[in-house]
């Protein structure tokens, strides 16, 4: 089995080298390598632009209606994700529809490595969000399993919900034209936030939620304090990933022990 | 006291006919016609006419500076955040940082100084004065626009029955705020599709609105609030930076077309 690490635009939000270190630790026997950009295959100007225009056709309007695929976008949008794909700007706040764009990157992948013996896994600065069919509305999310595997660190800061005070005053805040940093240090502490320190430690938590889906189907735990535990507050995202005390459950330790054994 | 030039009435009235009738004349055809005169067309107009290129704002209102006098809330300070302090430092506007990346400015100071400097580099203006429609030419190319007077539009039909008149440039600029008049008369011929706002996202919403600013349209480059409402991108709060530097950068990208033209 292999591991590729992928940046896309994720810049020092994450340190990858250190993810790359700690999967090593983890898994002895599986070879990790950071690629850098997931476009290394495909960057000839052809590929660019007709990438671009595809990651433009998934850019969520509304969260209320469901973004079609193959959806018309305009010619700044694909200029924009052209800029993004080369490296030309780290500009984010597009939100996407997670499944498309997740595809996106699988058609980019080569077919060789499509299988379960590779486990790709992406970090981006994209925000994106799945379709909820039962109440008609696309949800943040900060990762998405599968091939490849996508982990956001723009969803580990927008997507499990911050103290409910928080939202209250900022949007008094707002209505005031109040300074937002001083809202942010009344709560600072209580949530990731952008260019926190923290974000490449949580990130860990996420990289083997991608890992377990791989080996068992099945990213999640109900442990509030394994790292498998999908939170939905910024205060259990917290503690399942700096707190708890222990890295996994007694189940999962289990589970990894015997991975590290079958794998060799 | 010195006492002021014996003028009679007339004479005002045939100074105030005879400038404008010559400057309207000289304006029929131009380098560029700004919808708008906000921040964001103000700026375009003022680098733009820095140049030496004919640059002629249309402005709906008597007044100029759409939002730029007041903040938010009706509270007339203006925020802004780094990098735009430096189009502040360009324009002269006094401001003070409050916090880290963060300047505050005097709304009627910062706007008047933007738009003496708008005049100062020989921007014209046509204000009182409302979009109505686009020049379309061959390929749907954007070629001028139809105005009319805004007292005109905002009386009922039946008694105001004015045909409107047509002016042309080599590029218009839509800087028409939330509306996206300009795009939106597009999007009703059927060449582009508007997307709306995206809820707030005060943080991001400055970087996107610079990434898309930019020409919409064959002729047509759409900067500040407008790029928001064309490309569906979060919709900003109280604070003016990217208003400024999309206007800065949509002279750019002007300034290139006509280059080409040229």
């Amino acid at each position: 089995m292999k591991i590729f690490l992928y940046d896309d635009s994720i810049g020092e939000e994450i340190d990858i080298k250190e993810i790359a270190h700690y999967l090593g630790q983890k898994l002895s026997k599986v070879k990790v390598k950071a690629r850098g950009t997931p476009f290394l295959f495909n960057l000839s100007p052809d590929k660019v632009s007709d990438y671009a225009k595809k990651i433009a056709s998934t850019k969520i309007q509304e969260v209320n209606r469901k973004v079609l695929s193959g959806q018309e976008p305009l010619y700044a949008e694909i200029e924009y994700e052209k800029r993004r794909i080369l490296g030309k700007t780290k500009a984010f706040g597009v939100l996407y529809d997670g499944f498309l764009l997740q595809s996106i990157f699988r058609e980019i992948k080569p077919r060789v490595e499509l299988s379960l013996e590779f486990i790709h896994i992406i970090f981006t600065n994209r925000l994106f969000a799945t379709w909820d069919e039962s109440n008609k509305k696309y949800h943040l999310r900060t990762s998405i399993y599968g091939i490849p595997c996508l982990v956001s660190a723009t969803g580990i800061v927008e997507a499990p919900a911050k103290p409910k005070e928080y939202y209250l005053l900022k949007q008094q805040y707002e209505r005031l034209g109040q300074d937002l940093s001083k809202l942010e240090d009344k709560f600072r502490g209580s949530f990731i936030d952008y260019g926190d320190k923290r974000l490449t430690e949580v990130a860990k938590g996420y990289v083997m939620q991608a890992v377990f889906y791989s080996l068992t189907g099945d990213p999640f735990c109900e442990d509030k304090g394994c790292r498998l535990y999908n939170a939905h507050w910024q205060e259990e995202l917290i503690f399942a990933q700096l707190k708890a005390g222990y890295e996994f459950c007694q189940w999962h330790t289990k589970l990894l022990g015997e991975a590290q054994a079958s794998l060799g | 006291m010195e006492k002021f030039s014996p003028v009679g009435e007339k004479d005002i009235t045939h100074a105030i006919v005879s400038e404008f009738a010559k400057q309207f004349e000289e304006y029929v055809e131009s380098d560029c016609i700004i919808i708008g005169g906000g921040p964001s067309g103000l700026m375009a107009g003022r680098n733009l006419a820095k140049t030496g290129r004919k640059i002629l704002i249309v402005e709906r209102n008597n007044y100029l500076g759409g939002g730029f006098w007041i903040g938010g809330y009706l509270m007339n300070k203006v925020t802004l955040r780094h990098p735009a302090e430096r189009a502040l430092d360009e324009l002269g506007i006094p401001y003070r940082e409050v916090s880290d990346g963060l300047f505050v400015a005097d709304g009627p100071h910062a706007c008047s100084k933007l738009i003496a400097s708008a005049c100062d580099n020989g921007v014209k203006f046509a204000n009182m004065t409302v979009f109505e429609d686009l020049i379309l030419k061959e390929n749907g190319q954007v070629c001028g626009v139809v105005i009319n007077w805004t007292p005109v539009s905002a009386l009922p039909r039946e008694i105001t029955c004015v045909d409107p008149i047509a002016i042309e440039s080599k590029v218009v600029i839509d800087a028409t705020g939330h509306d996206a008049q300009v795009v939106r008369k597009l999007e009703e011929r059927g060449f582009v599709k508007t997307k709306g706002f995206g809820a707030m996202w005060v943080e991001r919403s400055e970087d996107l609105i610079i990434e898309h600013t930019g020409e919409v349209h064959p002729g047509l480059i759409v900067t500040g609030m407008a790029v928001s409402t064309t490309y569906g991108l979060p919709r900003m709060g109280p604070t003016f930076g990217a208003m400024l530097l999309s206007g800065e950068m949509a002279a750019g990208i002007t300034l290139a077309k006509l280059r080409l033209r040229e």
